[in-house]
């Protein structure tokens, strides 16, 4: 009777902590908790643009594992992006950030470029700053996290903290939990396919810049706004010949050098199931289009990586290479964990202004 | 006959009356005006003109596509925006009086602490700065490309490969160029016509230059001398009771640079300093231009003054007091004007303005997809 009371003891405690920790690719990374909220804050919070029409979760929407759902990505009032949104699924595990590789310092400065980019966020952050000021919440939260008081350099570190949660979890590639459909995906994926040759460790991917040949978007350059945004990011990033470019030239636009034209960084592969449309323009909307494509041996590129061949692939291991692809995704982010859903937003006038500091 | 006789004794005697009241002599210190001084390196040409009048009007030149140089220059507000402070850029508002492009061509420095040498270098600040158009020269550059008017224009004008964004500057400053008024009556009495003014507007222009003593500052033909005071025109009020106002001036107090503790303790705009860093600059500001006043209430870098009779009021009782008030220059003295005084110097002031300059505003092209091989 003892004995089974404690048995009975230790099932609960076990169940309940595989409740609450959920099953991650690799350990968390550790942050300042309350930096991390306050980071959640900010993320949702549309006054981090300048005209107070977009935030972080604009386009990285939780529901879509913090993507937007469109081909092309949305952009800064008057612009149109020229890009899809990348997942921010593990981001804190990344090396370089951006189809383009172009940023690979930290997620501070991810923030920052978000936050100031013309055709973005459009944001100068001094004014960040005071709109901080000017809120009596983030107030609060800038000194729980330690701060003495906003500043935008701490918002940068906040968004960066809270990026770094942004984990999968529960996937059945994690848990274990494969269907043997997934299971003969997962042979192929790693030995017929060769598809681990670049989607390879935890986060299934390298994020190194190939060319696979992916087909440019025709809406990229039929669009005035999409098109002039494209221009204003070679322009600054002394692209030749900007003008006449009709191609997302890629990693080209950090190293200028030919053979890196048209190689985008590899993306992850987790959280697939919610991140259609696929490719660093979208251009492929379901993951059946995606594996045909590499089938087929990827595009037509002369820069195409010689290691993609067609792979001869018969209806049953399309299928289960998709079964193993959707495998890879976990839990829905869209929970009090990632959200902030309190309608808190504004701003409080500071009363008796002449007499206390600014 | 007998009726002929009559009017040329009315005629006589309205003649003589003139001659009694005033002696007619013009005050050396002030000049009618002139046409506008026009840059070596801009000159003026019609399509120069055409082109910087459609940019003037054309959100193309703003971070959101949606501010043009129009949106805080209404034509019909004066080509100001008739409130304190001038709008801001979305999620903002401004810190300062949108100052009238009406004979804006006249000044060497422009804003109200003279931040800007030439109005081209103005409509750059305009078009990028946070709280007004928030845009960036990349961007802006490359949307011109994508008007196909624009591509033509530029080449035309310029004889640009693609449109350059600081052509497009040089084109509204040559637009601007031609928004002026030198045909006021004031203008009209300086250049002879004796009737220009009403007897109250001559002892106006007495008071103007003698008991008054505005000719200290306003005068020459523009009624300004370009220099900077500190008048003690109190702190906008609006800090005190708007959230957005709050945070536009700690941004302009940042965004400026100041010292720390200046951050921290600062309460009114210190104008001048904020370019000199002087002590004994803090609270100046330009001595504005009287001319086209009647269209461009409030008034003062921070429209703190509603009326011009509040603003001879304001001088007559000595000027203000604001958180400078050690650096308040010693012209402003009480004036010990009578109200009727008062009077006959609002209605002299009244006479620098002509007939509302409006225009017809231009139809804005849009951007287009781009074809290949343009160029």
């Amino acid at each position: 009777m003892i004995l089974r009371t404690v048995l009975m003891g230790a099932l609960l405690a076990s169940s309940s902590a595989i409740a609450q920790e959920a099953v991650t690719p690799e350990p968390p990374i550790e942050v300042n908790a309350a930096r991390a909220e306050l980071g959640k804050r900010l993320f949702y919070d549309t006054r981090l643009s300048g005209d107070t029409s977009l935030s972080c979760a604009s386009c990285h929407q939780p529901e879509l594992a913090f993507t937007d759902g469109e081909a092309l990505s949305s952009a800064y009032s008057g612009n149109g992006h020229f890009r899809n949104a990348p997942t921010l699924a593990n981001v804190g595990f990344r090396d370089a950030w951006l189809h383009d590789g172009r940023l690979g310092t930290n997620l501070n400065d991810v923030a920052r470029e978000m936050i100031t980019e013309t055709y973005l966020m459009n944001m100068d952050m001094r004014i960040m700053q005071e709109r901080l000021k000017q809120d009596p919440v983030y107030v609060e939260m800038f000194a729980a996290a330690g701060m003495s008081e906003p500043s935008n350099g701490g918002a940068r570190n906040a968004l960066m903290d809270f990026m770094k949660t942004i984990q999968s979890s529960n996937a059945p590639i994690d848990t274990g939990d494969l269907s043997s459909a997934a299971e003969r995906g997962q042979v192929i994926f790693e030995g017929k396919g060769g598809c681990v040759a670049c989607h390879s460790g935890v986060r299934f991917t390298d994020d190194q810049p190939y060319n696979t040949g992916v087909p440019t978007n025709p809406d990229i350059w039929s669009d005035p706004e999409r098109h002039s945004t494209f221009v204003t990011y070679a322009k600054f990033m002394g692209v030749p010949n900007y003008m006449n470019l009709r191609e997302d030239i890629g990693a080209y636009i950090r190293t200028h050098e030919e053979d890196t034209r048209r190689t985008f960084l590899t993306p992850t592969l987790r959280e697939l199931t919610y991140t259609a449309p696929y490719m660093h323009n979208g251009v492929f909307e379901t993951l059946e289009e995606v594996v045909d494509f590499y089938d087929a041996g990827g595009g037509s590129d002369p820069l195409k990586d010689p290691r993609l061949e067609p792979l001869d692939l018969v209806p049953s291991e399309k299928a289960d290479l998709i079964a193993f692809l959707e495998a890879l995704s976990g839990d829905s982010f869209d929970t009090d964990a990632y959200v902030w859903s309190a309608d808190d937003y504004g701003y409080t006038l500071i009363e008796d202004w002449r007499n206390v500091n600014n | 006959m007998a009726l002929r006789t009559l009017i040329t004794a009315v005629a006589a005697s309205s003649l003589a009356v003139g001659a009694w009241a005033q002696s007619n002599d013009r005050p050396e210190m002030l000049e009618a005006l002139g046409p506008p001084p026009i840059p070596a390196d801009n000159p003026m040409t019609d399509a120069k003109v055409e082109l910087g009048k459609k940019l003037f009007f054309d959100p193309i030149l703003s971070g959101n596509y949606g501010m043009p140089c129009s949106a805080c220059h209404l034509p019909d507000a004066g080509w100001a925006v008739q409130d304190k402070i001038s709008f801001g850029y979305p999620g903002t508002t401004h810190w300062r009086n949108s100052q009238t492009i009406v004979n804006s061509a006249y000044y060497s420095k422009l804003f109200w602490a003279g931040a800007s040498g030439s109005l081209e270098h103005q409509a750059r600040s305009a078009a990028r700065g946070g709280v007004a158009g928030n845009g960036e020269d990349d961007m802006m550059e490359a949307r011109l490309a994508f008007v196909p008017e624009y591509r033509e224009a530029f080449k035309e004008v310029f004889g640009d490969d693609w449109p350059l964004v600081r052509h497009a500057y040089m084109a509204v400053a040559a637009f601007q160029r031609t928004i002026v008024q030198t045909d006021t009556p004031f203008d009209e009495y300086m250049r002879g016509d004796d009737d220009a003014l009403t007897e109250q507007q001559k002892d106006g222009l007495d008071l103007f230059v003698g008991k008054a003593n505005c000719v200290a500052c306003h005068t020459g033909p523009l009624l300004s001398n370009e220099a900077y005071y500190n008048i003690g025109v109190p702190p906008y009020d609006g800090w005190e009771t708007d959230e957005l106002a709050q945070i536009t001036f700690r941004f302009e107090l940042l965004a400026k640079g100041v010292t720390e503790d200046m951050y921290r303790t600062t309460k009114d705009d210190p104008g001048l300093y904020f370019r000199t860093k002087q002590k004994s600059d803090k609270g100046k500001f330009r001595v504005p231009s009287l001319r086209y006043t009647a269209y461009t209430y409030p008034y003062m870098h921070n429209g703190m003054l509603e009326t011009l009779r509040d603003v001879v009021e304001f001088y007559n009782a000595g000027g203000g007091e604001n958180e400078f008030s050690e650096n308040k220059s010693d012209l402003i003295q009480p004036l010990g004007l009578e109200d009727g005084e008062v009077d006959a110097l609002v209605a002299f002031l009244e006479s620098l303005s002509g007939e509302e300059l409006l225009i017809e505003e231009p139809e804005i092209p849009f951007m287009e997809p781009l074809p290949v091989a343009q160029n």
